[in-house]
């Protein structure tokens, strides 16, 4: 298919009489990362749930796939969404492979398929199926549980993957491990997917765009090198504050490690 | 006492069988009209003070006077264990819609979130994850109200409902502690055997920390 796989038109959103975001303009290529960067309140996350409409905006069209999401069915649009949130909301009751196997489940998927899928994607979130499938979300480690939050985003295998702050509540090991290894299965799997940090840092290492917001506006998009060129004061306000830290340290090689 | 007991053990049974019958019917009406009223709660929640308010001021009229209340009422009036099993389930009300509310309001909001943006349909969401993760409260909401019910349904026996009452009003009449201790014994050993009965169910529904 040609054309955008995420559109913003015009859009915002307003609740209890203030505008929370927009008029906002977007748009995400088919297979790319953007990063949704900003601080608390920026209206990033709003701007995430507009597009499975775990939000309506108040004006404008967001299209998915070229049409208007209110003219999806929102189930349909949901189930063609994966959909990976900070604490993962995994199902407490339910079994790594019931809550990995969920919407192959909703969709009908007959169960030797679903139990199939479900080996597949814990592997691809190198977790060991024999090892992992019968265990609960409380007999995971935060990290575990964020992977198998992630297989089960993409087990229904969605052309388009939602991400809101998915390694926030990590402790910074885990956290690094797991952008790397993120980093790797969307190599393999190529899903058009928005994540939303107010990371720079992950917003570099995982990004192909960067859209920048502030206080409900798109302050502009930028690729990686853009955004480390850019004379943008916010940008720069950004940057300085990732590289702050470094040169607290007196270190001065500011583009360290990764690029 | 206890040759008292083996003497009228036929009129014991029968008693606590009535006594049975009573709350469980009256149980059983007020978790069939409860649950889904507090479901409602949850979706409509302008509707929680007025219910909430409701089933409150129904806890603070004493029993016998309710039972009075519903004599004249056609069709429920002609027999008295209808009127005993109205009563009772109106009593059980409250603890029974409370708790379905307060167990569904406290199913932590990102769980909610995830399913509904996975594509869960409302139905899907209520008997997947909602009340499976609040089926304890609810289970403790009906516990309450189930011991409750035993202790109230003694009362019915004033309006010749039947139940282990009739040793309890017997015994007071004819100044009887044995009749009385034969109302009152069995009707604690229901109370502890619901409440030990349900508190275990309870526990092994308990969904395991996220």
């Amino acid at each position: 298919m040609d054309g955008p796989a995420i559109a913003f038109r015009g859009v915002s959103y307003r609740a209890q009489g203030r505008v929370l975001l927009g008029p906002l303009d977007l748009e995400v290529r088919r297979g790319e990362m953007l990063v949704l960067l900003g601080r608390s309140g920026s209206g990033k996350t709003t701007a995430l749930k507009l597009i499975n409409r775990l939000l309506e905006e108040s004006d404008g069209t967001v299209l998915v796939e070229g049409r208007p999401t209110r003219e999806w069915d929102v189930i349909m649009l949901r189930r063609h969404i994966g959909y990976v949130i900070q604490e993962t909301g995994l199902f407490p009751h339910y079994t790594v492979e019931r809550n990995v196997g969920l919407v192959p489940r909703l969709l009908g998927k007959p169960e030797s398929e679903i139990s199939e899928r479900v080996n597949k994607m814990l592997r691809l979130v190198d977790l060991d199926p024999q090892e992992f499938r019968r265990r609960y979300p409380h007999q995971l480690s935060g990290g575990q549980r964020q992977r198998v939050g992630v297989a089960r985003a993409l087990a229904g295998d969605p052309e388009i993957l939602l991400m809101d702050e998915p390694f926030g509540a990590l402790d910074p090991l885990s956290r690094t491990d797991l952008q790397r290894q993120f980093l790797e299965i969307q190599k393999r799997v190529r899903k058009t997917t928005v994540l939303v940090t107010h990371d720079v840092g992950e917003a570099l290492l995982l990004a192909n765009r960067i859209a920048l917001l502030e206080g409900g506006k798109l302050l502009g998009i930028y690729s990686r090198a853009e955004f480390l060129k850019s004379s943008d004061p916010t940008v720069a306000a950004y940057r300085a504050a990732w590289n702050g830290n470094l040169q607290l340290l007196g270190r001065d090689d500011r583009h360290v490690g990764i690029f | 006492m206890w040759e008292f007991f083996k003497h009228h053990r036929f009129e014991i049974t029968t008693l606590t069988v009535e006594h049975i019958w009573l709350v469980a019917a009256s149980m059983g009406i007020a978790v069939l009209v409860g649950v889904p009223a507090g479901i409602l709660l949850t979706r409509r929640p302008k509707l929680r003070e007025p219910v909430i308010g409701g089933a409150n001021i129904i806890e603070t009229i004493p029993s016998l006077a309710l039972f009075g209340f519903l004599l004249p009422a056609p069709w429920l009036g002609a027999r008295a264990d209808r009127i005993a099993i109205t009563a009772l389930a109106l009593y059980a009300l409250l603890p029974i819609v409370r708790n379905t509310y307060v167990g569904i309001a406290g199913v932590d909001p990102g769980v909610r979130e995830a399913a509904r943006g996975m594509g869960l349909t409302g139905r899907q969401l209520l008997w997947q994850v909602e009340l499976p993760l609040s089926m304890s409260v609810i289970l403790a909401g009906i516990r309450t109200a189930t011991v409750l019910s035993i202790g109230i349904a003694t009362i019915a026996a004033a309006i010749g409902a039947g139940g282990l009452g009739e040793f309890i009003f017997r015994g007071l009449a004819m100044v009887n502690d044995s009749l009385i201790l034969a109302g009152a014994i069995p009707a604690a050993i229901l109370a502890l055997a619901a409440d030990l009965g349900l508190g275990w169910l309870e526990a092994r529904l308990r969904p395991p920390a996220a």
